[in-house]
């Protein structure tokens, strides 16, 4: 009989370094991995953004480790994998939430795409080359970049009318881009046994600060679960492809869409 | 609180349950489900749940290309154990094992009678009866064949490329997953499939080593896929972790399509 023996949908023992730990996402994927069993270490551009989850977990009886990295410096990010590692010991997961949206409009000065270029496109290869490779040397990794369902399919400006609402064209550019070099990054580190996917969310509610009535009428009637998706309802798909329990699952989009591109 | 993926005290039904990649899904689920319906061709599924000494796990003899039994048959193990909390469908992978040049209409028809309309009816079955309690997952399985085409280069004489029924039918797989999804959507019900890479059997691994190499070296992960890791991508859209997931096809391949 061939072994069937289950592979665990566990992080148990495994240490997890997200970036990105902030906005409507970061807590909660935070919150996921924390459950699995990750150790946790949470990179942002500041600190203090992270006080507050620091301390929600802290009361809850969880350690999760804050650090601070500058992602458009190599120094800055090899700095944070030197720390990881010295205080840890090992790396064996990356998750790839950071985001930053300098651009509000189609019509924005260039400044704000460059900048946003700067941001996204090459903090985002800046990071993961550090990371990756520092996987790549340990033996085994796995890498979870955050795109969006807007990676895959353009905007309806339908969805956005009467609501002062936008999609600037930069967050396309980046989250399109991302879904196509983590297929290069797969192909890249597969021989290094280091996994590389992503995960594409649909809209995700905002409690604390809903979206405009006009645009969630709308939205949820463009899913075919009738609904925005809730952020913990990211942090299934996000330990799955960390865990030992997607080991063959490497390239792929897993999108989160509650079906809006499936029809 | 059970964790997220946690599938306690469900019932879930499998077809194909016995097979290669059907019987490392049973075996985990009769730890982890409440129930497992194992449905598969006559004499197979008992012996499977005998041999590895199962005891969550029922053994039902339905052969699913039998279009006229089928319903009455599911109809039957439903009336008995409730409808089903999630359905994992493997059964099955169809040819006529002909080249493209050899291929009949009839072959085309009949693999396409074997490999689709089970498919439906039995999604289509079960999810009417989901409806009213406005829940349930279903995953179907597609192929990396469904999405490419083989690489002819690849098999090498006596050995016959892939055939061409086979792809277009679990192509077909991977569109009505999304036409279900849409249609099923509004009833709480969610429906994606598994889209496997380079999973062959174990008799195909001893017979054909130039093939396996060869499978192996066109992954990124450089080696083909076993099937203990076809069970977590499967129990993962079973489960609550995938409750905003429906329609999709989970990709699990190795890295085949990456490049």
């Amino acid at each position: 009989m061939p072994d069937t023996t289950p592979l665990p949908l566990t992080l148990q023992g495994k240490v997890v370094v997200q970036f990105g730990g902030t906005g409507l996402l970061g807590p909660a994927l935070i919150d996921a991995l924390v459950a699995a069993g990750a150790t946790v270490v949470i990179a942002s551009r500041s600190r203090d953004s992270l006080k507050e989850i620091v301390a929600a977990h802290a009361a809850a009886g969880n350690t999760v480790h804050p650090e601070e990295v500058d992602q458009h410096s190599e120094p800055s990010l090899q700095a944070l994998r030197d720390r990881v590692l010295a205080q840890h010991g090992r790396i064996d997961g990356v998750v790839y939430n950071s985001a930053s949206r300098p651009m509000k409009s189609f019509g924005d000065d260039l400044a704000a795409w460059r900048q946003s270029m700067d941001d996204n496109a090459t903090g985002f290869i800046a990071t993961i080359r550090v990371f990756g490779d520092a996987m790549a040397k340990l033996g085994s990794g796995s890498i979870v970049n955050i795109s969006s369902m807007y990676g895959v399919v353009g905007m309806n400006p339908w969805l956005y009318e009467g609501t002062s609402m936008g999609a600037p064209p930069d967050y396309f550019f980046h989250k399109g881009g991302m879904i196509n070099v983590t297929r290069y990054l797969a192909a890249y580190y597969g021989k290094s046994n280091i996994r590389v996917n992503v995960v594409s969310p649909g809209g995700i509610y905002n409690p604390a600060k809903p979206q405009a009535p006009a645009f969630l009428e709308k939205y949820e009637k463009m899913t075919m679960l009738g609904r925005m998706a809730e952020a913990r309802e990211l942090g299934g798909p996000v330990v799955f492809l960390l865990s030992d329990a997607g080991r063959y699952v490497t390239g792929a989009n897993l999108l989160v869409d509650g079906g809006y591109t499936a029809r | 609180m059970n964790p997220w993926h946690s599938l306690a005290g469900r019932t879930i039904l499998v077809t194909g349950g016995a097979g290669y990649l059907g019987s490392a899904v049973t075996e985990e689920l009769d730890r982890s489900a409440g129930k497992v319906l194992c449905l598969d061709l006559p004499g197979k599924a008992a012996a499977f749940v005998r041999e590895r000494g199962l005891r969550n796990t029922l053994a039902y003899d339905v052969d699913l290309t039998d279009v006229a039994g089928l319903t009455p048959a599911l109809d039957a193990i439903m009336n008995e154990h409730g409808v089903p909390d999630g359905v994992v469908h493997f059964a099955f992978a169809s040819s006529a094992g002909k080249t493209v040049e050899e291929l009949l209409p009839s072959d085309l028809d009949s693999t396409f009678c074997r490999a689709l309309t089970p498919a439906f009816l039995l999604t289509r079955q079960v999810a009417e009866r989901m409806r009213s309690r406005g829940s349930g997952s279903i995953v179907l399985y597609g192929s990396m064949y469904g999405m490419v085409s083989p690489d002819p280069r690849i098999y090498h004489l006596p050995m016959r490329p892939n055939p061409i029924d086979y792809g277009a039918s679990k192509a077909a797989v991977i569109q009505m997953t999304k036409y279900f999804a849409v249609h099923y959507g509004a009833s709480g019900i969610r429906v994606n499939c598994v889209t496997p890479g380079p999973f062959p059997n174990p008799n195909v691994q001893r017979a054909h080593p130039g093939l396996i190499a060869d499978l192996s070296a066109k992954t990124a992960l450089r080696r083909i896929g076993v099937n203990s890791e076809i069970v977590g991508p499967t129990l993962f859209l079973l489960g609550d972790g995938a409750s905003y997931v429906t329609g999709q096809s989970l990709v699990v391949d190795g890295g085949w399509t990456v490049w």
